[in-house]
């Protein structure tokens, strides 16, 4: 069966367009991959930190340090029944404690 | 599909191209809404989850008005004569506000730093190691020097330290220790103002691990006041809580999604002249209503898909070339100590599929509805 040439156009413009797609989801696959093999050998290497430290939270809210260990820091916010729940707040840190006050924590405890 | 249906799909793509256009566009900034949405929280989930596996079995913290307080450094006796313990570490670590940077930085003490990389095994007093993230805001190096204000415990005046700067751990680690400060137990004991016989908590090993819960229940009873975390539990948090955090986060895209429908209902719904005289013109060459069915669902799957796919390339490009700089802002809030964004790439394939029919599938079904409509009247009124 002969296919016109408008036809045979069209489809080849879907063959070209097919092509690409497939080709950039290709692409996308082999990348993670990569991304995948060297991301956890960066991040077997960087799990001897938590091993030196014993800290094994992420560090996405470091402004607010209820936030820096969410399961550790404060358990009495909010969020502590879920570590890492919702953020209240990630602008705790802008105002420094005062140091006095600090002191004064520390000469309370026994 | 025949071949036919095809054909007259693709032609008539080409002949509502602009409107076409606008519909992939709208597909793909959908997708890419939900799958970066997806991308990082699964990436955020295995990360969490690979350096919580290193985590102690155990942390034990005490509580004092609801707050975590000081440990006694004596309680390590009583934890240690517990059946299934193997070592308790009591751990001084805490928040150190940094003028300079006008942000926290957490400093930790570790006696072994062998595995750091930095050429010692153990850190001299005043010798610090600095998270990537901290060092490349002070624009500090190894060797370098750098004066902090420590608190002084006997008079509560702030005294000037000099950190002798050991080493630097490297950028790719920022995500899990970008604000850390390392030094020994002397240094942040003066750096945070905890005294000798107090420590921040204990980390205990437990051994076997499955015995983790009856050693916390153990240790509650021997220190009254005690919260212990345990490492299972925690992974288990992480768990539920990314689910909750990205689940949150697409439902705020729920409207663009259905905006993007709505959109492509009112564009589909109201069909033009010429394609009601192009539905006629096939009626009544022969082309059954199915047939009509079929060339239509055809041209909205291709636009789909295509919006689809080309949203799915962009989400990954996104997340993992571009670092997320449309997300990271919202994730990181306004800190100053902002980590390097060094995801993995962790999604399940069935996962995305998913995705993309919950976009796919009702965007297909929509466009069907009007050309059925259509198919179903008489090719004589379709003409005139």
């Amino acid at each position: 069966v002969s296919v016109p040439s408008f036809a045979r156009a069209r489809l080849s413009a879907l063959l070209g367009v097919t092509a690409v797609l497939v080709l950039a989801l290709i692409s996308t696959g082999i990348d993670a991959r990569a991304r995948s093999v060297t991301g956890r050998a960066q991040q077997a290497h960087a799990a001897r930190i938590v091993r030196a430290t014993g800290l094994s939270e992420l560090a996405l809210s470091t402004s607010s340090t209820w936030l820096r260990h969410p399961s550790l820091a404060a358990p009495s916010a909010a969020v502590s029944d879920a570590p890492l729940g919702l953020d209240v707040d990630p602008a705790g840190a802008t105002i420094a404690r005062p140091t006095r006050e600090r002191a004064i924590e520390m000469e309370a405890v026994p | 599909m025949t071949r036919a249906s095809l054909v007259y799909a693709l032609g008539a793509m080409r002949r509502r191209a602009g409107r076409n256009a606008a519909i992939v566009i709208g597909l793909a900034v959908v997708v890419l809404a939900f799958a970066t949405v997806l991308f990082a929280s699964e990436g955020l989930r295995s990360t969490t989850q690979r350096y919580a596996a290193e985590a102690p079995s155990l942390t034990v913290e005490r509580l004092v008005a609801g707050r975590a307080a000081l440990v006694d450094v004596a309680d390590a006796a009583r934890l240690e004569a517990i059946p299934g313990v193997r070592a308790v570490d009591p751990r001084v670590w805490g928040y150190f506000y940094l003028g300079a940077l006008e942000a926290n930085v957490t400093v930790v003490s570790a006696t072994d730093v062998h595995e750091l990389g930095v050429g010692t095994d153990v850190l001299g007093d005043d010798e610090a190691i600095f998270g990537a993230s901290v060092a490349r805001v002070l624009g500090v190096r190894a060797g370098d020097r750098i004066a902090v204000a420590a608190t002084g415990v006997s008079d509560g005046v702030p005294v000037p330290r000099f950190l002798r700067v050991r080493g630097v751990l490297e950028r790719e680690s920022s995500l899990l220790a970008g604000d850390l400060v390392v030094v020994n137990a002397a240094t942040a004991r003066v750096l945070l103002g905890v005294p000798d016989a107090s420590a921040t908590d204990f980390a205990v090993d437990v051994f076997p691990p499955e015995e983790s819960g009856v050693v916390s229940a153990a240790i509650v009873d021997a220190i009254p006041g005690a919260r212990v975390v345990d490492r299972e539990s925690l992974g288990r948090s992480f768990e539920l809580t990314f689910d909750a955090r990205a689940g949150m986060l697409a439902a705020t895209l729920v409207p663009a999604l259905l905006a993007l429908l709505l959109l492509a209902w009112e564009r589909l719904t109201g069909l033009s002249d010429e394609e009601r005289r192009e539905i006629g013109v096939l009626k009544a060459i022969g082309w059954s209503t199915s047939d009509v069915l079929r060339a239509r669902l055809t041209e909205a799957g291709l636009v789909a898909l295509v919006g689809a796919t080309l949203g799915l390339v962009l989400a990954y490009v996104h997340a993992f070339v571009l670092g997320a700089p449309l997300l990271a802002p919202a994730l990181f809030g306004w800190s100053n100590l902002r980590p390097e964004w060094a995801l993995v790439p962790a999604t399940d394939p069935a996962e995305l599929f998913v995705l993309i029919a919950a976009i796919v599938v009702p965007f297909a079904g929509i466009s069907v509805v009007p050309a059925w409509r259509a198919a179903n009247v008489d090719p004589d009124r379709l003409l005139r």
